[in-house]
């Protein structure tokens, strides 16, 4: 007599189901599938709505009656919680006014410009001796400044160059009788140091200076001894790639690059302990979780941003989980080197530098779950709602499930992996030729990308840092057409939207949401990619490490991906190539050649349920 | 304060008196006053350019309007003529001289039905003329008669400069243990609204039930919030005296009773907006004057089968205010809507001058006679969260507000309510909102922002909220298609019976329609209180609507009232 | 702080512009004409500089187009935006209210709308000025800040709607826009 099963994956965000009847023979042939969101936190009674709307669903779409509905099979949903924090390790400070990072707009004039900073007030009194740079304050209407520059001028002043506290360079060059390099748009001009040695150097649109970003030319420039050089030679590695820049030697002035303590992490492994300083870096981070692999916890140093979020994690878990915090145990770690945008301290101008930062990602799964309390309440509804002979089953472990589930896509064989890249985690399962399986959960996925693409451009808008995780780019030259991301362009029958024209947009298949703030579309889709590249792909290889038999990749045949940053455009594709080498086979799950990487945990508990009821575990394909 | 002072042009020195420096720096000579230009319609009510009243029917229809042939009406006259004026009894009406007409409105021994059958046949310029002979005080005698609700009542603004839904709510219960009758809230980020709009609902639901509540937003979301039950009446759909204006707006007369048909399906309460200034703000005013022109505004209301008119400047306030006998107009242009037997929501809700004495003195011509909303509404909040730029009278003002009530024993709809009281609705307001919530999965809301909202002032005091997640929450709330019935459910489920019975009560008034009578509010019992089984039955001394009883034992109470017992203590 | 006088000659038809580093300034009919300061007292002679300073900065040109037939700011600076090589315009209206608009942008819409004239200081019209020339040259920048006066009604509503009036009455009929060039002199002390 065949029965009619539906397997239920309940995950963290989307609840899938999978309908199917399954002969006495084993046979399954799969009928009907359904997607709703998860209600409620994954593993709680509260899933009772969504599970029930998908079974609904998914036996309407196989067109089977409610009441006809035999065994429901819920996945051991085990809830996971994790956290992310970032922490910037280095901090630039300016001291006695030397500029470095100030890039203005619109600066005026070309070339370079040396000599002794004057204020604008004191220019009609300086005598034509040295060149002077002048420094002119806000609030001093651009006409008459540079008519004061010409009447010194005239009177023989050799005027090398000009500091502005308004966005008036190319206004004041404009009307001077002799072009000079002009920086504007320091907005604490009134902190410049008068009477000091400075240079100023300007170069044409589109290029970038040559003297004061060499260490060398700022020693001819101020004279100074190897030793100095030395010193200063920050200043000149800072200015780098700028169009425009000025430099103040005053005696005490110099740059200072700070480490900041950011807090330690105690990482304890099974056998092995290591203490490693978050401001180390990622590198040495991982190398230590490397070292004292399999990780057993991790704790934080206490009052330090990171120990809070470490301490975060464990407390949400106790919470969820019921246990006590001492119960709750960290099982990955996933550090990752960042840069992000912070504003310069003692700067004079606003400036901002790119700042090292160190992003982590902690996770925590519990063993035992709530399921069968769910199990029962489905079980409740379900009859309730007319299927009066139901039985709800808690099935197999997830891991195994997706496995299971990912073997019904066409092409695919054992040994094969599945790599589930989710929001909160990246797991990976193994199944081996012999049927055996094994499983690895690891810290760092969708939301530790978007975070990153967040603080790299500086956007502090999780919302929009989500859709440029999601969506390729464009840039909207006219009204009418967007040039995109890969260089063609898209013409449209009705004029864009007034926000868009100008801007970054991203495509998202029916809108346009443009990007405020002024970075250029390469640099928009340099981060998002090298943020994909710095969690996915790396987790792929740190899982494939740990479950690959012998830690060899090449004993791997298939991967498949699954999981809803499978769908992304480009991150399957970023994984496949890193995995190529090895030969391995590397593409998005297509779950029994029809549903694309959902439903894999669903069809695998039908799979398994029928396998079991035959006496045989197969991997059925549907 | 005004950002901008004009620059002064240089002047001779010359010695000023030392009182016009005192004067000179007097909150008053910061308003702006300007002198009136009849020709385009920049004067309250006393212009040559408006029509002589006149009327014509041939065959049941007005053929002439206030001198102008039907070929030439324009489709605002058309509107009037077919649908607003009793054609059988317009001949008539008009005959009647305005001087009156004018009496008829101010003798307290005409009855209301004796006036309402004479206006039903006027013309908007006879309209006009009525009132032009009547003064400030003749006005305030006639409103007093022919408001249409026998007990006024009031409106608030609860907004959070924000948009924090948690503020709104407690604000709400604040706002309807005090007195307010209906409160309405809007948005600076307008998908913030569900969210918004269901915290109006949950928290005017606490303190005192059956309070009406109200989302000014733009015309199709506002109504589906109200079709869904999230906000139980509607008030911003605005209409205007000259048809280039309302055609600038890609609308007529007929589209906007069409939107009003809409709400009236559903058993929803509203009301049409307009108000004088508006159309020589906007350069359209056709020589007319202010008041003229919103005296087609009312008709056109009344023709549309609309029970009552927001009017009284409302946001164009500082234009009528600039001239002379402006708020004397804006009172007049109350007691129209009135004297046509639509109930009034009469202003007093826009930023209206820097002196306080101006502002009280602009609020007394309705707060004294009573109107259906003495004012559209009150700034439940302090005036910098006031999301519609502002408005007379602030939380600022509630001690004076309740004050005035006392000093002249006029009824504003208001009553001084102890901190102890306020601090547990608000409480409760919150924990009502926190448990909605949860319920339904929203993001949640701490016992810590709790905290800081009942204690608040405004949105300067409060634990900024994660506005990203509520977006994502409000958008849930549209997609699933949560409704005013929901609320009720999830109130019910989560302890807050008392609340949960409330709104049932409020959303079950749909059904029967009772909310779609003239001047619809509802009692502290939760009964319907309208035009109907509440009559205006004023007939001169001794009669009407006067605060006694209960009712003026609770508007005595103040802050700090000596105790007559014992001169050492207050009275608690 | 001189006290400038803005006259305009050499007034002639105004042509489209084939140069697409280019921003038009649209002034409304009495602008700088019966008109000479905004609705706060701010010289025109000032706001035109300014507005010219922050296109010069940018490095882009400007004309300036008086827009005689139409006193809505809209109409005036889509008229001036039609007209510009690069498709973008200031519109300028006697009392200070100001928009960048775009001739693909329906008229009712804007880049940038500056709606409430008493508010307006000379560093926004700089900004102003330079955010035209930034759109002007395919570049994003980020809109000019928006202020909101809640008392600014009671002040200046009546006053703006007489402005507005008197503005209207300069209006003539089917006349089509003029390029003109600005003069600025310093006014005769008195």
């Amino acid at each position: 007599m065949p029965q009619t099963v539906v397997g239920v994956d309940i995950g963290n965000s989307t609840t899938e189901a999978s309908a199917a009847t399954i002969g006495s023979d084993g046979s399954v042939q799969f009928l009907g599938a359904a997607l709703a969101p998860t209600t409620g936190v994954k593993g709680t009674p509260r899933n009772v709505d969504g599970v029930a709307d998908v079974v609904e669903r998914a036996l309407r779409t196989a067109g089977v009656a409610v009441g006809d509905l035999d065994v429901v099979l819920l996945n051991e949903a085990t809830p996971v919680i994790s956290g992310m924090a970032m922490e910037t390790i280095t901090e630039t400070i300016i001291t006695e006014s030397t500029m470095i990072g100030h890039d203005p707009r619109t600066p005026g004039g070309r070339g370079l410009g040396v000599g002794t900073t004057v204020g604008f007030g004191a220019l009609a009194e300086t005598p034509a001796a040295e060149p002077v740079i002048v420094v002119v304050p806000r609030g001093v209407d651009f006409e008459v400044a540079a008519g004061e520059i010409n009447a010194a001028t005239r009177r023989g002043v050799a005027v090398a160059a000009a500091i502005l506290g308004n966005d008036d360079a190319v206004l004041v060059v404009n009307r001077l009788d002799g072009a000079i390099p002009v920086i504007d748009e320091v907005s604490r001009i009134d902190a410049v140091p008068l009477g000091m040695l400075a240079a100023v150097e300007v170069a044409g649109p589109g290029q970038s200076i040559r003297t004061l970003s060499n260490a060398y030319g700022l020693a001819t420039i101020f004279e100074l001894d190897a030793a100095a050089t030395r010193v200063v030679s920050p200043v000149a590695r800072a200015l780098t790639g700028n169009r425009s820049a000025v430099v103040v030697r005053t005696p005490a002035g110099d740059v200072a690059d700070r480490t900041i303590p950011a807090g330690s992490l105690e990482l304890k492994g099974e056998n092995r302990r290591a203490t490693v300083d978050v401001s180390r870096g990622a590198v040495e981070i991982m190398a230590a979780v490397e070292r004292v692999s399999p990780l057993a916890d991790v704790s934080g140093e206490a009052g330090t941003n990171t120990g809070g979020m470490i301490a975060n994690v464990r407390q949400s878990m106790a919470d969820l989980s019921e246990h006590a915090v001492a119960d709750v145990h960290i099982k990955d770690l996933l550090a990752v080197d960042t840069f992000v945008p912070q504003e310069v301290r003692g700067g004079v101008a606003g400036e901002v530098a790119l700042e090292n930062a160190v992003a982590l990602a902690a996770m925590v799964r519990t063993r035992d779950s709530g399921m069968q309390a769910v199990a029962a309440a489905v079980a409740d509804r379900l009859r309730a709602g007319g299927a009066e002979d139901v039985e709800v089953i808690v099935g197999g472990v997830e891991a195994e499930m997706a496995v299971l589930g990912a073997l019904t896509t066409p092409g695919t064989d054992k040994p094969l992996v599945v790599l589930d890249l989710g929001g909160g985690s990246t797991d990976a399962a193994l199944i081996e030729i012999d049927g055996s399986i094994d499983a690895v959960h690891l810290a760092g996925a969708g939301d530790l990308v978007t975070k990153l693409i967040d603080a790299e451009l500086g956007l502090d808008n999780l919302e929009l840092a989500e859709d440029i995780k999601r969506c390729p780019l464009g840039k909207a030259e006219s009204f009418f057409h967007v040039r995109l991301e890969n260089g063609t362009v898209q013409f449209f029958e009705k004029p864009l939207p007034a926000t868009a024209f100008a801007r970054v947009v991203t495509l998202d298949g029916h809108s346009m949401n443009p990007i405020p703030g002024r970075h250029s579309m390469e640099r928009i889709r340099t981060v998002r990619r090298t943020a994909k590249e710095r969690i996915f792909v790396v987790n792929a290889l740190r899982s494939l490490r740990t479950v690959a038999p012998g830690g060899d990749l090449r004993q791997i045949g298939f991967v498949v991906l699954l999981g809803g940053c499978a769908l992304d455009f480009e991150i399957p594709q970023l994984i496949a190539d890193a995995l190529a080498p090895y030969g391995i086979v590397c593409g998005t799950g297509n779950i029994r050649g029809t549903e694309g990487p959902r439903n894999a945990v669903a069809s695998g508990l039908v799979a398994s349920y029928a396998g079991r009821s035959a006496g045989v575990l197969v991997g059925g394909s549907g | 304060m005004t950002a901008v002072s004009p620059e002064q042009a240089t002047t001779v020195q010359k010695r000023q008196s030392e009182r016009t420096k005192v004067l000179e720096e007097r909150p008053v000579n910061l308003d702006g006053f300007v002198q009136e230009w009849p020709e385009v319609g920049m004067v309250a009510m006393d212009s040559a350019f408006d029509p002589e009243p006149s009327v014509r029917v041939v065959d049941g229809a007005i053929v002439e309007m206030d001198g102008r042939a039907r070929a030439d009406f324009d489709f605002l006259d058309q509107f009037i003529a077919d649908h607003a004026i009793d054609v059988a009894t317009t001949e008539q009406s008009m005959a009647i001289p305005a001087q009156e007409i004018a009496a008829m409105l101010v003798d307290p021994r005409v009855t209301r039905d004796e006036v309402i059958a004479v206006t039903g046949g006027l013309t908007p310029a006879k309209l006009l003329e009525v009132v032009k002979t009547m003064n400030i005080v003749e006005i305030m005698m006639g409103m007093q008669k022919m408001r249409a609700r026998r007990t006024p009542a009031n409106q608030a603004h609860c907004t959070s400069a924000r948009d924090n839904p948690l503020q709104v709510a407690c604000e709400a219960a604040e706002a309807s243990l005090r007195g307010f009758s209906e409160v309405e809230t809007t948005l600076g980020v307008v998908r913030y609204a569900p969210l918004v709009a269901m915290a109006l609902q949950i928290g005017s639901q606490v303190g005192t039930g059956g309070r009406l509540t109200q989302c000014a937003l733009e015309e199709a979301t506002e109504l589906e919030l109200g079709m869904r039950g999230i906000t139980a009446y509607a008030e911003t759909i605005s209409v205007y005296g000259t048809e280039s204006v309302f055609v600038d707006g890609d609308d007529t007369p007929y589209s906007k009773a069409f939107l009003a048909a809409a709400y009236a399906s559903r058993g929803i309460k509203m009301r049409f907006t307009s108000g004088t200034g508006s159309e020589v703000q906007m350069g359209n005013a056709e020589g007319r004057s202010m008041l003229y022109l919103e005296i087609r505004c009312i008709l056109v209301t009344k023709g549309a089968g609309v029970q009552g008119l927001q009017n009284g400047s409302i946001s164009c306030i500082g234009v009528p205010g600039a001239v002379p006998a402006g708020i004397r107009a804006v009172a007049a242009e109350n007691l129209i809507a009135s004297a046509v037997d639509l109930e009034c929501a009469s202003g007093n809700d826009q930023s209206f001058s820097h002196s306080p004495m101006r502002r009280v003195a602009r609020l007394l011509p309705q707060m004294m006679p009573g109107t259906d909303f003495i004012t559209s509404g009150y700034s439940a909040t302090p005036n910098y969260d006031n999301m519609f730029a502002g408005s007379n009278v602030d939380a600022e003002d509630f001690d004076d507000f309740n004050t005035i009530q006392r000093d002249l024993q006029i009824d504003g709809g208001l009553q001084h309510v102890k901190e102890v009281d306020i601090l547990a609705a608000r409480h409760r307001a919150g924990k009502a909102l926190q448990a909605v919530f949860r319920y339904l999965e929203l993001p949640a809301i701490s016992d810590a922002e709790i905290e800081a909202a009942v204690y608040a002032h405004g949105s300067r005091e409060l634990i900024p909220r994660d506005v990203l997640e509520d977006l994502k929450g409000a958008q849930q709330v549209m997609d699933r298609n949560v409704t005013g019935l929901d609320l009720v459910k999830a109130l019910e489920s989560t302890g807050f019976s008392d609340v949960a019975e409330n709104l049932l009560t409020v959303l079950r008034q749909r059904v029967s329609g009772d909310l779609l009578q003239t001047s619809a509010i509802m009692t502290r019992d939760l009964e319907p209180l309208s035009a109907v089984n509440d009559r205006n039955d004023y007939a001169g001394p001794g009669t009407g609507y006067r605060p006694t009883g209960a009712r003026w034992e609770e508007m005595k109470r103040l802050r700090h009232v000596t105790s007559a017992e014992n001169p050492e203590v207050e009275v608690d | 702080m001189t006290d400038r006088v803005l006259t305009f000659i050499d007034e002639k038809p105004a042509e489209p512009g084939k140069r697409t580093d280019e921003v038009l300034v649209g002034i409304s009919p009495a602008f700088a004409d019966f008109f000479s300061q905004t609705i706060t007292g701010m010289s025109h002679a000032d706001v035109v500089r300014q507005i010219l300073a922050g296109i010069e900065e940018q490095e882009v040109s400007a004309r300036i187009v008086r827009i005689r037939h139409s006193s809505d700011l809209a109409v005036v600076a889509h008229t001036a935006a039609k007209l510009s090589g690069s498709g973008i315009a200031i519109g300028l209206l006697s009392r200070g209210t100001t928009m960048i608009h775009q001739r693909d942008l329906p008229r009712l819409s804007s880049l940038e709308l500056f709606p409430q004239s008493p508010l307006m200081t000379l560093e926004t019209y700089r900004q102003v000025g330079s955010n035209a020339a930034q759109y002007a040259k395919g570049e994003s920048p980020e809109p000019v800040p928006t202020l909101n006066d809640q008392m600014a009604r009671p002040r200046w509503q009546a006053k703006a709607a007489l402005l507005h009036l008197k503005e209207t009455e300069q209006i003539v009929k089917g006349a089509k826009p003029v390029e003109v060039v600005p003069q600025f002199a310093e006014a005769l002390a008195n």
